[in-house]
């Protein structure tokens, strides 16, 4: 399945620079350096540069920016299924791997699409995020409404990401403000706390023997919180944690909370505790 | 019966790249025949083509071809067009500027579009070389929708968000004239209150040079006399590829609207030989029962008729079939009746012909003229009692027939009126 980079012949290096004639220097440098080399490290200056040349160019400064990997490719960057399958062509190309129609439809954001190739490279298994609805949101947290402050979530290992959309229907909204509903800053703290909670009630940590208690919870600290707009009912926000460390029982996020393209929040860190439950092996 | 009408042109030919460059050259009988430079190697027994100018689809892919700047595709619309869906594409932006159509007047459950091309065999033979050199999945993923026949109707279709109609025809030199008289009848059926009508073809070697073995197409290297229809010295025809989209419109859209018809689409026939799957009719048989089926629905006589825009495409046994037919036909009004045939001009466009021709009629109803038969040095005997008018004519003609006859012995005859 990988290229061997001892078959890597000067004809099939004419035949790579030609395919990928569109793309700046630097994805072909990347692209070069991995076909010769098999450096994982390549591979996000290639896939990035894959994109770029497909991307409408007023677009195309969003991949600069720091949330790259959370850019979604349909909604962000306003690629369709036909442009997701030329780019995944041409990374397949320029890459050496094959990627299936069914793998395809799972990979949503640029992030997803860096993983699963790093993991077709490194030969590691991959699988997608899980898509939790409301209806799972709600079986799986130990919050409830009126006080949940996620509709629909999205979970791997490596980050989560839901969104929650003021109604304008929520009970302090009466009197924050008067006449003038603001959604408080601490609830959008509130909101990425309970994020983080569902991160670990989602079983990410779990193994066979292990499971993260949903009793144990508890919020710790968050540093490093600025907050940079005003969200009112009708804005859909965009939020989304990262763990930092995790070292039992403490796990430390980053995280963010959008509008749009707009961020409205952000914290440095947010540090929840949890606990394990043994779950004696059944014999 | 609602009437129908034809409200809008748009031309990417080898005369011209908008009405009024085709109208100029029509008038002044200026063709569109070069030395084409992708025939020059020894072994290719043709040497002269009528290409599209201003354009250039030489590369692989659309996103490395040069387009005129008035034209802007973007690339998810550029990505899946062959060179005639993209000529098409330019000349639907000129029909639709011409004819004052708003998005709103496009986009509807009243409108539709019939056209036709013969897909585009380059981009065919493009792709499965990459089928063959790199494998099955590293060749283009819209590969398929630019290359075959229906590429014109998918790309426009989709790009305009055309909601009626839609199809293609595939009656070769036939095409888009099939394209148009059935346009016309979904307007008259009420099914469709606005029709687009296009014709395209890429017009290069792909196109071109498999029509030279049968010895259809001219091995005159002159491109002053290479097509010549109805000349004692024609060899056969002259490739060309281009673009014509035509705006139909029934009555009650054109009141609505405001706009000024170029012509009246009065009605059509169309007629088979049943004969030879490349060869016409000896005595034109389908050609002409074609042309009496167009004038009895058009309920008009050939005493009506003022011009005639010919098939013939500078082929031997072609042009003289037509002769026959129109005798049989037009009567004792053959040596009155106008006739001409612009191929000597533009060449034959296969798909294209149709459409374009019926739009140079659409001009000349309009504007006033009757486009004469360039390049005859020696009226051919079989054209006797017929007149052939060598120029261009500058008096407006009432009622003309446009003629196209394609492969299997297809023939249609499409009638068209000036408006008042």
């Amino acid at each position: 399945m990988n290229p061997d980079p001892a078959t890597f012949s000067p004809e099939a290096e004419t035949q790579l620079r030609e395919s990928l004639r569109r793309c700046s220097p630097e994805t072909v440098m990347a692209a070069v350096a991995y076909r010769r080399t098999r450096d994982p490290q390549c591979l996000p200056a290639l896939i990035g540069g894959v994109f770029e040349r497909y991307i409408e160019p007023e677009i195309r400064p969003k991949l600069a920016s720091a949330n790259r990997d959370d850019l979604r490719v349909i909604e962000d960057l306003g690629i369709d299924s036909l442009t997701l399958m030329e780019i995944v062509m041409l990374l397949e190309e320029a890459g050496g791997l094959t990627i299936a129609n069914d793998e395809l439809r799972q990979l949503r954001t640029l992030g997803d699409i860096r993983t699963f190739v790093d993991c077709r490279v490194r030969g590691l298994p991959y699988s997608p995020p899980a898509r939790l609805d409301h209806e799972a949101v709600l079986a799986a947290m130990p919050v409830q409404p009126p006080f949940l402050f996620i509709d629909e979530a999205v979970i791997s290992k490596t980050s989560i990401s839901a969104t929650y959309r003021i109604t304008g229907e929520e009970v302090f909204l009466q009197g924050h403000f008067k006449g003038n509903p603001v959604m408080p800053g601490s609830l959008m703290l509130e909101a990425l706390g309970q994020l983080g909670v569902l991160y670990l009630v989602s079983g990410q940590l779990d193994d066979a023997n292990h499971k993260v208690d949903s009793g144990s919870l508890l919020f710790t600290s968050a540093d490093g919180v600025r907050c940079h707009r005003v969200c009112r009912p009708g804005d859909t926000l965009s939020l989304r944690l990262k763990p930092k460390r995790i070292k039992a029982p403490i796990i430390v996020f980053e995280g963010d909370v959008r509008v749009g393209s707009d961020k409205a929040v952000g914290a440095e860190e947010i540090t929840l505790t949890f606990g394990f439950k043994e779950t004696p092996p059944t014999a | 019966m609602p009437r129908v009408f034809i409200t809008g042109l748009g031309f990417i030919t080898s005369i011209g790249n908008d009405a009024a460059s085709v109208t100029q050259s029509l008038r002044e009988l200026r063709h569109g025949m070069v030395r084409y430079a992708p025939f020059e190697r020894d072994e290719i027994p043709v040497k002269v083509a009528a290409p599209v100018r201003d354009f250039s689809t030489e590369g692989d892919e659309p996103e490395d071809w040069k387009t005129p700047e008035r034209y802007r595709l973007r690339r998810d619309q550029l990505r899946s067009l062959s060179p005639n869906a993209l000529y098409a594409s330019c000349a639907m932006q000129q029909a639709v500027e011409d004819a004052r159509l708003e998005p709103s007047d496009i986009s509807n459950d009243d409108t539709g579009l019939y056209a036709a091309s013969c897909g585009s065999p380059g981009m065919l033979s493009r792709i499965l070389n990459r089928i063959h050199a790199q494998g099955v999945m590293r060749s283009p993923a819209l590969g398929i929708v630019s290359s075959i026949a229906g590429t014109v109707q998918f790309n426009l279709v989709a790009n305009y968000k055309i909601k009626g109609a839609s199809t293609g025809f595939a009656s070769a030199c036939a095409s888009s004239a099939h394209a148009l008289g059935f346009a016309h009848d979904e307007i008259v059926l009420g099914r469709q209150k606005r029709m687009f009508v296009v014709g395209a073809e890429d017009g290069n070697l792909e196109t071109i040079l498999p029509f030279a073995s049968m010895r259809a197409l001219s091995p005159n290297p002159d491109p002053a006399t290479a097509s010549r229809p109805f000349d004692r010295q024609r060899d056969g025809f002259v490739g060309t590829g281009g673009a014509t989209v035509l705006v139909l419109e029934n009555e009650e859209e054109i009141l609505r609207r405001g706009v000024t018809p170029y012509a009246e689409v009065l009605g059509w026939g169309q007629a088979s030989d049943g004969h030879n799957v490349a060869i016409s009719h000896p005595e034109g048989a389908g050609l002409r029962t074609a042309m009496l089926h167009a004038l009895r629905t058009a309920k008009v006589g050939p005493a009506d008729i003022d011009y005639v825009n010919a098939h013939a495409t500078s082929t031997p046994i072609g042009d003289a079939s037509e002769c026959k037919a129109l005798r049989a036909v037009l009567g004792e009004h053959a040596s009155r009746v106008a006739l001409s045939s612009t191929k000597a001009l533009t060449g034959h466009g296969c798909s294209l012909a149709g459409a374009m021709e019926s739009g140079f009629c659409a001009l000349a109803l309009r504007d006033g003229f009757m486009p004469g038969s360039a390049h005859i040095t020696e009226l051919d005997l079989i054209c006797e009692g017929l007149n052939i008018i060598r120029q261009t004519h500058a008096t407006a003609p009432g009622v003309v027939l446009n003629n196209s006859s394609g492969f299997g012995g297809a023939n249609v005859c499409i009638v068209l009126k000036r408006p008042r």
